[in-house]
């Protein structure tokens, strides 16, 4: 009986002892107000779409059935998956060349700490702040109308926001080297292109070669897209044959899409490592 | 002898309002040995920095080789920079290059064009520049990279920079602060050595009262942006080492306290 008792009144004392908050007394706010706005933003875009859940649910044996079909893997059209193939990774590596000389000389013109214009830098990150903004497939579009049908847009088009990306994160590299560095060079008499390209640039080089690891991914992936677009290469080839219902070869064409850029990132986390 | 640098009534005032610099006029002689003392905030670096116009003077001038280097910009002042060689507390190498590629740093001023822009050195440069680094006793490192070395090998590259210009004035801004006692006597020992032996005249920035004294031809106290002293290290007497450090020379001497009252 008193045991029980003492228990009831153990029990009662815990539950009367308030919680011991562990948060901080002055929390920053932000966090959540950011997540209730995401929160009414997706509920709001819910209603305004108006989708029709009863629709998908039906349909959803035929994802099944799609991707059961693209496994079953059609290679009598492989000589052309595989010209296509390459044509997409000869405009990804050319248009990462070009951007990349591009890029290193917009770089230059956008660090501060280069020629010590800010007018110029600002400028140039300005100008080329608005071409990153407009995304890569709208410029190839625009190169299509330009240059007509065919690689040479997608290059071009891939070109106009690769430079845009490397003139960003180059100035930032080049930004990133000390400046009792060049403070150094300044004082022998040194003019401030050859500082740049004697000092900036190979103490920038192995931040270079991150970048255009990195941005080689993602031009190989976007390259894919932009074949939709009719800019030539393995989307091209994947839009018509899925628009033929002829999955087998659109399977075989996605598998080596997939194990390209698998392959490039492995490889560039392997080259990463012996940089550093 | 010849006057290689003069300071005529130069002042220095910062955006703050800070005059970091008070109508500051001397002389330097070609090869003469100078050092610069004084408390910190005194003005030694900016007075160093006024000499090559890294930083830019507010009124007054400063007379380079017979021209004036404050009125010089662009390709001019570029061109009297070539004179004047500068080492620094913090090395400033490129960390990712070989000692050599560093060392021929100091013949960029001279170069100009495609050779500039894909660092092209002459071969007489290189030469050069090897038994540079072989008097510094550097020859071994001469293709490591400049990170792989030791602060006082680093100070060493950074003297064979200097000396590479072929200056006429060669400024150290506090050169052995970063260093331990012993590289700190090798690295001043070269800079005397090796000017003496060109003929280049040296202003040193030192925190080191002893170094300055036994080293140099020439002593220039800083006190809030003035001169108080400008003569031979003999003549510094106990009283003139207190107006220029506001303090004692016991107080100046690590652990000396005790001795200073026996």
């Amino acid at each position: 009986m008193s045991e029980s008792l003492a228990n009831i009144t153990f029990c009662q004392e815990r539950q009367r002892t308030p919680k011991i908050p562990v948060k901080c007394k002055n929390r920053n706010k932000a966090v959540p107000i950011f997540l209730i706005n995401c929160l009414i933003l997706c509920v709001l875009s819910l209603l305004f779409l108006d989708i029709d859940w009863g629709k998908i649910g039906a349909r959803i044996p035929d994802i099944g059935r799609v991707f059961w079909q693209l496994g079953h893997f059609n290679f009598e059209y492989m000589s052309v998956v595989l010209s296509a193939l390459t044509d997409t990774i000869c405009i990804a590596a050319l248009s990462l060349l070009y951007s990349l000389v591009l890029g290193i000389f917009f770089g230059m013109c956008a660090a501060r700490n280069v020629f010590k214009l800010p007018w110029l830098a600002a400028f140039t990150q300005a100008f080329f702040s608005f071409l990153r903004a407009v995304p890569t497939p709208i410029w190839v579009l625009l190169m299509l109308v330009c240059l007509g049908m065919g690689p040479e847009a997608g290059v071009a088009g891939l070109c106009v926001h690769t430079t845009a990306f490397f003139t960003k994160s180059f100035a930032q590299s080049f930004e990133s080297i000390p400046n009792e560095t060049i403070e150094a060079l300044e004082t022998t008499g040194t003019s401030r292109v050859n500082i740049f390209f004697n000092a900036v640039l190979p103490a920038a080089l192995s931040q270079i070669m991150a970048w255009c690891g990195m941005r080689l991914e993602i031009n190989f992936s976007e390259c894919a897209i932009l074949g939709m677009v009719g800019a030539g290469g393995v989307g091209y080839v994947i839009a018509t044959s899925l628009q033929g219902y002829d999955f087998g070869t659109a399977g075989v064409a996605i598998t080596l899409v997939f194990l390209i850029a698998f392959g490039i990132e492995r490889a560039f986390v392997a080259i990463k490592r012996r940089l550093s | 002898m010849s006057v290689i640098l003069k300071f005529d009534d130069v002042s220095k005032q910062y955006a703050k309002g800070r005059l970091a610099l008070k109508a500051v006029s001397f002389e330097i002689n070609a090869g003469e040995f100078v050092s610069i003392i004084g408390p910190s905030g005194s003005g030694k670096t900016t007075l160093l920095r006024a000499v090559n116009q890294l930083i830019p003077i507010t009124s007054g001038s400063v007379w380079l080789d017979g021209e004036e280097i404050s009125r010089q910009k662009g390709a001019a002042l570029r061109k009297q920079r070539r004179k004047i060689g500068m080492i620094f507390q913090n090395y400033n190498l490129v960390a990712q290059l070989s000692v050599m590629q560093n060392v021929l740093h100091g013949r960029l001023g001279y170069m100009s064009g495609i050779n500039g822009v894909l660092g092209r050195y002459r071969e007489e440069d290189k030469r050069e520049a090897l038994t540079l680094l072989e008097e510094l006793g550097l020859k071994d490192f001469a293709y490591h990279r400049a990170s792989d070395l030791s602060g006082g090998q680093k100070q060493r590259v950074g003297i064979a920079r200097a000396i590479m210009q072929h200056p006429k004035l060669l400024l150290c801004d506090e050169p052995i602060a970063s260093l331990d006692p012993s590289s700190a006597k090798v690295i001043m020992d070269l800079l005397k050595e090796m000017t003496a032996k060109r003929g280049i005249a040296c202003m040193v920035n030192l925190h080191q009262l002893d170094a300055a004294i036994n080293y140099s031809d020439r002593i220039i106290g800083l006190c809030q942006g003035s001169i108080v002293y400008n003569g031979s290290p003999k003549d510094l007497t106990e009283n003139l080492i207190e107006r220029i450090y506001g303090t004692s020379r016991e107080n100046l001497m690590l652990g000396n306290k005790n001795e200073a009252g026996s």
